[in-house]
């Protein structure tokens, strides 16, 4: 098992803190013993190659899959899984919410819910670009549109820690360096990012820490530097340290 | 800094979520596509049921006896809306199951339940949008009724209302398992094929086993198609609806408790047990409740005012013996002309079938076949017939009172009509389909929401 840094637990700062959650599949694991904090406005990316335990660990985390152990703490309060919700909003990957509905009144539904005003609607339509596809039905979004949907639902909603499985799938160069600054913005205003990417050289760009998942067990946990100084690449990229790690 | 609240779900606008609910099930197909074959089998059957009744009615212009057994309630409402129950059996799931096997195919389940709304909150206002469905399905089986009463035809309130609530009550009910099949299931096909099951089982159940006795006959009160019965013979009976509604709400309560993914399996059939156990003791109190209401203006569900005033008086048991089998049409007669009232009618009432032990195969005669015993208090007499005009006095004369004086006039007239409704095809087949299409089409406009996105929008 590997902790982020054990000076870090019960550290009431941590927005959120997740300890030994695991789960299995039949006899197999998917994700063992894993362990981890993350800080207000902190991106944590979940780093992996498919079938590394990402996804299992985000649905986990969110209380979407029943996990086997560990627990889930919020500001050191222990939240049980039907009460994620109230601290964590999960983006799943792949999913094209209420495709026979323009993106409009999909927004305009999460905007009413949580009582956004039109002013908060428009910019974040603006953040994340979605203009040119309101007056399209979900179902005839590129895929680049239907992730960037996606996007703006998960920042109207209110909760503390959104989590968001593959955000960068579907988007080009230019696309990915905008939503990352979309997150980094919204991170600077204090909301915590945890995000599960299989490109690493998109978590490098907008994570401010990783997590490097792989078969389900955590391989290593810090910042950039922090990893480097562990697999002793002093400037080598994050792909090289993954590398080194697993 | 924000903090999980469980106050900001309670107060959660409920509005929203019912817009989004009907919007749903509003642009799917399902619906539309039910509602335009709706269409033309209702169109047929109500022209039939006119033709049929103008048929009788003009035998029965030379005899009045003739023409007071004329019902519009029999004549036209149950045949038209016999034709909606078929609509509702067959087509209906596949609308209901859409309010939540689209949002489970699609994914957007797994955003829908982190919504600030509890499991019982969604899974209630997507009944509440089943049954607008409903509502929008029946608009066919509605525009009949106008017709009819545009052709001159007579339409009693009650038993009109009764009626539509019946169906009204049947179409929650499949609506109901709909949703609770696309809950348990993986996906829409095999939902459908759940909801499907349970109906379509339910109403071959219904015709397989009428009139059968035992074990069968208790099977066949099982089908879904017994709770439209009473309503079609102008009943409004408070057990059944209770029944109803007990099954509603269990299936609705169940399908919350499945609802929350992230619930090991093993919880969610621990905390079915008690929804199941409730709607048991639900079901189990319904079937004692024997208050229903006559509806019909015939009043063909009750004994004249009089009579259902003296035996509300008669407040000790009678025990009926019938030696009849319960396949043998006298007993059918009496249990309608009859035993029915009489239940309905005096505080205690015990029936016991004696004839379903009969031995057919004994040759030897058994003379006591088809004898009725009236037991009241400690006396006791025997009839053969299956005529209330000649067994209200037998149980007036063991009760020890006189019948009550006949009250002059209050018969019913019937309501008899020579009308056609030929020319109601082109409404149920150009005009009423037209309509559905440009509703359909609506549905499907562009949104306005854009606009003021941009409008409320930073400059």
């Amino acid at each position: 098992m590997i902790v982020a840094s054990s000076a870090r637990d019960g550290n009431p700062a941590h927005v959120l803190r997740v300890a030994h959650l695991a789960k299995h599949y039949d006899h197999e694991a998917a994700i063992a013993d894993v362990t981890f904090s993350v800080i207000p406005g902190e991106v944590l990316g979940i780093v992996g190659p498919n079938g590394a335990g990402k996804t299992t660990l985000l649905e986990t985390l969110a209380g979407q899959l029943a996990a086997d152990s560990g627990s889930v703490f919020w500001r050191e309060e222990e939240l049980p899984p039907p009460r994620r919700k109230e601290a964590l909003f999960y983006l799943p990957d792949g999913i094209r919410p209420y495709p026979d509905r323009f993106a409009a009144e999909v927004l305009s539904f999460f905007a009413s819910v949580y009582r956004r005003s039109e002013a908060e609607v428009a910019a974040t339509i603006g953040a994340v670009g979605l203009g040119p596809a309101l007056n399209k039905r979900v179902h005839a979004l590129s895929k680049g549109y239907a992730r960037r949907l996606l996007l703006a639902l998960g920042l109207l909603t209110p909760q503390d820690v959104l989590l968001m499985d593959e955000p960068f799938d579907g988007f080009d160069l230019r696309q990915t360096r905008n939503i990352v600054e979309v997150i980094r913005n919204e991170a600077a205003k204090g909301r915590t990012f945890i995000l599960a990417i299989h490109q690493l050289v998109d978590a490098e760009r907008v994570c401010d820490r990783f997590i490097l998942l792989a078969g389900g067990q955590v391989r290593g946990i810090g910042t950039l530097h922090e990893l480097r100084a562990q697999t002793g690449f002093p400037t080598g990229s994050l792909e090289e340290v993954f590398l080194a790690l697993t | 800094m924000r903090s999980p609240r469980a106050s900001a779900f309670s107060a959660a606008p409920l509005y929203p979520l019912l817009a989004k609910e009907l919007a749903e099930i509003v642009s799917g197909r399902a619906l539309w596509t039910m509602l335009l074959l709706v269409c033309p089998l209702v169109g047929y059957s109500f022209i039939q049921a006119v033709s049929l009744y103008s048929e009788a009615s003009a035998a029965a212009s030379q005899s009045p006896v003739l023409a007071a057994s004329l019902s519009p309630l029999d004549g036209i409402l149950v045949p038209t809306f016999g034709s909606f129950y078929v609509a509702v059996t067959l087509l209906f799931p596949f609308v209901a199951i859409r309010v939540l096997g689209q949002e489970k195919d699609t994914g957007a389940l797994r955003l829908l339940v982190q919504l600030p709304y509890r499991s019982l909150t969604l899974i209630s206002l997507k009944l509440v949008a089943v049954l607008a469905a409903w509502a929008l399905v029946s608009i066919p089986a509605l525009s009949a009724l106008a017709i009819w009463v545009i052709l001159g035809g007579h339409l009693a309130l009650f038993e009109t209302l009764n009626l539509l609530f019946g169906h009204l009550l049947y179409g929650l009910l499949v609506g109901t398992i709909a949703v609770f099949a696309a809950m348990i299931s993986d996906g829409s096909a095999t939902a459908a094929i759940i909801a499907l099951a349970v109906t379509i089982g339910s109403w071959v159940l219904d015709f397989t086993l009428a009139g059968r006795s035992g074990l069968s006959a208790w099977v066949a009160q099982l089908s879904l198609t017994q709770t439209l019965r009473s309503f079609e013979q102008g009943l409004f009976s408070a057990g059944l609806v209770l029944g109803i509604a007990a099954v509603v709400f269990g299936l609705a309560a169940l399908a919350g408790v499945w609802l929350p993914p992230g619930t090991p399996l093993r919880a969610k059939l621990i905390r079915s047990v008690p929804c199941v156990l409730m709607t048991v003791a639900a079901l189990a109190i319904a079937a004692q409740i024997r208050k229903s209401v006559d509806t019909t203006e015939d009043r063909r569900n009750s004994f004249s005012p009089a009579d259902q005033r003296l035996l509300a008086t008669l407040r000790l048991p009678l025990i009926v013996t019938v030696n009849l089998s319960p396949e043998d049409p006298r007993y059918v007669d009496l249990q309608r002309n009859v035993l029915a009232k009489l239940e309905r009618a005096m505080p205690n009432v015990s029936v016991v079938l004696a004839g379903s032990r009969r031995d057919f195969s004994d040759k030897s005669p058994d003379n006591t076949y088809g004898e009725i015993e009236y037991v009241y208090g400690n006396r006791s007499d025997i009839s053969r017939s299956t005529s209330p005009r000649e067994i209200l006095p037998l149980l007036y004369a063991l009760a020890g009172t006189e019948p009550p004086a006949p009250a002059p006039g209050g018969e019913y007239p019937g309501y008899p009509l020579v009308a056609s409704a030929d020319a109601t095809l082109l409404w149920f087949l150009g005009a009423l389909p037209l309509l559905i299409a440009l509703g359909w089409s609506w549905s499907r406009r562009p949104s306005s929401i854009h606009a003021s996105f941009v409008k409320g929008g930073p400059s």
